[in-house]
């Protein structure tokens, strides 16, 4: 076969609240050296660069990735900037798996970094994605979006805050065995559970940080890979699929999206598995990165991933182990979204773990014998999805 | 070495065009307290709030169904925390489906003793009944109304 | 690098000015969406995926493919996003085709006016290091390559109005009902008013196929996909040669190639450049290769550039008729895509069988884009 797309190179920042030493083409290219380095290419060899940037607001400038063409040597390159809010990154690597597969590039970068610590406070700047005609006026943010979103999951299947804390434990532990996460520090059910109410029931340890850094990725056709004798990962199923903008359409008499559940999620994996020639997820797949930046949202994940057998079945399976270290099939062993937050690039960083897993180079969170491993993004208000499938 | 910083305001004003279907609807929550939804002949469902199109079918909605004042909770929440620009806490908010509406409607729940949140989330557990309320005085804005538990 | 699949534009639909306020945005959105996919014959069904090409800072909103993906069908469907500019949502869109994984895609972009000053939505975009403190907004930087450009070259002024005069007569002529009057643009000097139009709200849709759907549901005529380019410049304004446009030299050889054009005088029948001003489309010719600086004049003379001359250029109006500032790049493509496809009303130009679209975006046009569209696949 030869005609699938790689990935050949990976570069991520240690992600931290504030770099007051670097502006922000600075984290792009603390990013896009290391992937260049591994991938073992000069920049003369990229054919095009896809930028990953979400909301200019978060970054305070406008069209910022134009501010970002030299960091990713882009000059009188092939050049254009992706926005999906939240899954910017991952669709970032999808528009760059596009490039190739299209027959017109064969090596692609896509890169970004983001400085949401320097904005202020990111829910104010989130506030504005609502539309201004009906739902500007309500105090919406991401945060207690995800918390409507908690009570209806309660609800639904019984999850409880302390089930939310489980969560959070976990990802901290994993976390703290990987250099680049952002909150590193372990914490116990009742730390999560002490710490205050931001928005009920999601508390402050059930949030993401705001978070600051680059990453980057090299893709590059399998065709371009044997010709050069490169080591690779491939992505082998690539998705993505948005559901309604309007939240309260999630809700009320036979919605068609579940404002509990994760339906273009599922949608979008029942895809990339379609073309991955998965069948039977929960037990093919190996590792997974799914984007959560709040606790209860990992569980909803997790069935849309097709790793439980019904949705809400994840709740008790994660309290069992399964989606730990050593467990059946270890859920954001990087510590996910949770513990790092550089909204930009935060769906690549999942993508880049997923890929790191599977091409046995994780370090301290490998899990062991990964061959087949999957990574989500979701961007707007928990609206737009995209999905990949990595494999050795 | 010495690092430096700059401070940046971004302050741009919109307005924004309501088209005639959103005007409708706040018309008719300023001048006569009423909420309206739209039908999709299609799908048969009224819309709250009212759009000119339903983005399930993409055809245009058909017919103005008035809905409420009352409803059942859908979804809330209890925020305890400040950001900029937005509203001192605490307070309520969330989507209530308004009797004779297929999908949700924003707004603030007002009148819920905040002090314990689980106890807060039990007084408005989904499936609650809530009636709306309108201001004396009204602009024709998503804050003109509000909800409190029957 | 040939294209897996060939991709094909089977449907357009334009409105490069809409003045009345009966419509909110997400209402003009979906009337566009809905204007391509009847121009093709199709339904949201036949569309595969979608790709928007939408501002933040234009449209208000922090992530504005959100509010966009029910006007444009994406509910329960594949949806994606470029803020760099409207001729990217046509290039993503079109190399999602190009892959064979898609049998169409729908891309639609918008510019409204609904911010108080559009200048100062754009002078967010100047870096706030070294340049925010600046008056940078895109007028200025296009200000400042006609400036580069006079000090290179005195008469540049005398062509730049000679152009902005041929694409007003062209829009006369293109609409004869137009939907606005435009209105001069401010000076800025070196631009005097007649060099610009202000921005107006315009949006525009285009549905781009595959060849085996192209073959299966028989469209009569589609403008095909020959050669694509697109390429960037340096961030800092004071990096750049202003008064030359290597982006473009450089798309324009990515899509020369591709097209296998090697005289490009003698390949096109139409051409589309986005005139933000009249001095932005000299600098085009001369990247493009349909006239070097020097070649210009005797050119312009000859009336190569005119209706009726041997290589027409913005037939449409450009951008001097119409400046929905961010939709103005794909607008160029769409224009050349129903040259081909015999559907661009008066301003049709008899037998056209291969067009050309640049579309230029960003400060002094920092994006650049090459578009080749022919009537065979």
């Amino acid at each position: 076969m030869t005609d699938r797309v790689g990935i050949i190179g990976i570069g991520q920042s240690n992600f931290r609240s504030r770099r007051d030493d670097a502006s922000y083409p600075d984290l792009v290219r603390e990013a896009v050296v290391p992937a260049m380095l591994d991938a073992g290419l000069d920049f003369d060899a990229i054919d095009a660069v896809v930028y990953s940037l979400s909301p200019d607001a978060m970054v305070g400038i406008g069209n910022a990735e134009r501010l970002g063409v030299d960091a990713v040597g882009g000059r009188n390159k092939r050049f254009l900037r992706i926005n999906t809010g939240g899954a910017t990154g991952i669709s970032s690597v999808t528009a760059a798996y596009y490039h190739i597969a299209s027959g017109v590039c064969d090596v692609v970068l896509t890169a970004g970094a983001d400085k949401v610590g320097e904005c202020g406070d990111s829910q104010t700047v989130l506030n504005k994605i609502w539309d201004p005609t009906y739902e500007r006026a309500l105090p919406l943010g991401t945060i207690n979006m995800l918390a409507m979103s908690a009570v209806r999951y309660m609800q639904r299947y019984g999850m409880t805050e302390e089930d939310m804390a489980y969560v959070t434990v976990k990802n901290r532990r994993q976390a703290a065995l990987n250099p680049r996460a952002h909150l590193r520090k372990m914490v116990t059910i009742d730390d999560v559970m002490d710490s205050r109410v931001i928005s009920w029931p999601i508390k402050l340890m059930d949030c993401c940080p705001q978070s600051t850094g680059g990453a980057a990725m090299v893709l590059a056709s399998e065709q371009f890979i044997r010709d050069n004798n490169l080591d690779a990962v491939w992505i082998t199923g690539v998705a993505c699929r948005a559901e309604t903008y309007w939240m309260g359409d999630r809700m009320g008499n036979n919605p068609t999206a579940e404002h509990a559940d994760a339906y273009a999620l599922g949608r979008s994996f029942a895809q990339s598995y379609r073309m991955a020639g998965i069948t039977d997820p929960a037990k093919q797949v190996h590792i997974a990165e799914l984007y959560a930046p709040f606790s209860n949202t990992e569980y909803h994940a997790i069935d849309a991933a097709g790793l439980v057998a019904n949705f809400g079945d994840s709740i008790k399976r994660l309290r069992d182990g399964e989606f730990e270290l050593g467990g059946r099939v270890p859920v954001n062993p990087s510590g996910g979204t949770l513990c790092t937050n550089a909204i930009a690039v935060t769906a690549m960083a999942r993508v880049a773990e997923t890929a790191l897993q599977v091409w046995g180079r994780a370090g301290a969170h490998q899990v062991d014998g990964a061959r087949v491993g999957i990574a989500s993004g979701n961007g707007g208000d928990h609206q737009i999805f995209g999905t990949m499938v990595i494999e050795a | 070495m010495e690092l430096l910083g700059r401070q940046e305001v971004w302050n741009i004003t919109y307005d924004h065009a309501l088209g005639e279907t959103a005007s409708y609807f706040f018309t008719q929550i300023r001048d006569n307290g009423k909420i309206f939804g739209r039908r999709c002949a299609k799908s048969n469902k009224v819309l709250v709030p009212p759009r000119a199109f339903s983005d399930e079918t993409l055809l245009p909605t058909t017919e103005w169904v008035e809905v409420g004042p009352g409803g059942r909770v859908e979804a809330f929440t209890f925020v305890y925390e400040q950001f900029n620009n937005l509203p001192p806490p605490p307070y309520a908010f969330g989507y209530v489906l308004l009797d004779g509406a297929d999908t949700a409607l924003g707004g603030y729940f007002k009148g819920v003793d905040l002090t314990n949140p689980r106890e807060a989330a039990e007084a408005l557990a989904i499936g609650t009944r809530v009636v709306t309320k309108f201001a004396e005085q009204r602009k024709g804005d998503v804050l003109d109304f509000w909800f409190e538990v029957a | 690098m040939a294209y897996r699949v060939r991709p094909a534009v089977v449907g357009c639909a334009i409105r490069p000015a809409i003045t009345e306020r009966t419509r909110s945005l997400e209402e003009i959105i979906y009337d566009i969406s809905q204007a391509a996919l009847a121009d093709a014959g199709l339904t949201i069904e036949d569309i595969d995926g979608i790709v928007v090409g939408c501002n933040d800072q234009f449209d208000g909103r922090a992530i504005s493919v959100m509010m966009a993906s029910g006007p444009t069908g994406g509910v329960d469907r594949d949806i994606l996003s470029t803020p760099s500019s409207s001729e990217h949502a046509f290039i993503l869109g079109a190399l999602r085709v190009a892959s064979g994984q898609f049998r169409t895609q729908l891309v639609v972009a918008w510019s409204p006016t609904e911010a108080s000053s559009l200048s100062e939505a754009q002078r967010l975009g100047a870096d706030p290091y070294f340049h925010r403190a600046l008056p940078l907004d895109e007028l200025s930087s296009h200000a400042l390559q006609a400036s580069a450009l006079s000090h290179v070259w005195p008469n540049a002024w005398i062509f730049a109005e000679t152009v902005a005069v041929k694409n007003r007569r062209h829009a006369a002529l293109a609409w004869p009902d137009p939907p606005a009057r435009p209105r001069a643009g401010p000076a800025r000097w070196p631009l005097t008013e007649r060099l610009t139009t202000q921005p107006v709200t315009g949006a525009v849709a285009m549905v781009l196929a595959g060849q085996p759907f192209v073959r299966e549901r028989a469209f009569e005529a589609p403008a095909w996909l020959r050669g694509m380019g697109w390429a960037t410049e340096a961030a800092f304004l004071g990096d750049r040669d202003l008064t030359t446009a290597p982006a473009l030299k450089e798309a324009a050889r990515q899509a020369y190639a591709e097209a296998g054009i090697a005289d490009p005088t003698a390949a096109f029948d139409v051409v589309e450049i986005t005139d933000a001003t009249g001095y932005a489309e000299l600098i085009a010719y001369d990247a493009l290769g349909l006239a070097s600086r020097a070649e210009i004049a005797p050119r312009m003379a000859e009336g190569w550039f005119a209706r009726g001359g041997r290589l027409p250029v913005n037939l449409s109006g450009g951008v001097i008729a119409f400046n929905p500032v961010f939709c103005t790049g794909m607008i160029r493509i769409a224009e050349i895509a129903n040259q081909v496809r015999g559907r661009a009303g008066p301003h049709q130009s008899p037998g056209v069988r291969l067009g050309l679209a640049q579309a230029g975006s960003g400060f002094a046009m920092q994006y650049q884009s090459a578009i080749v569209l022919g009537a065979d696949a």
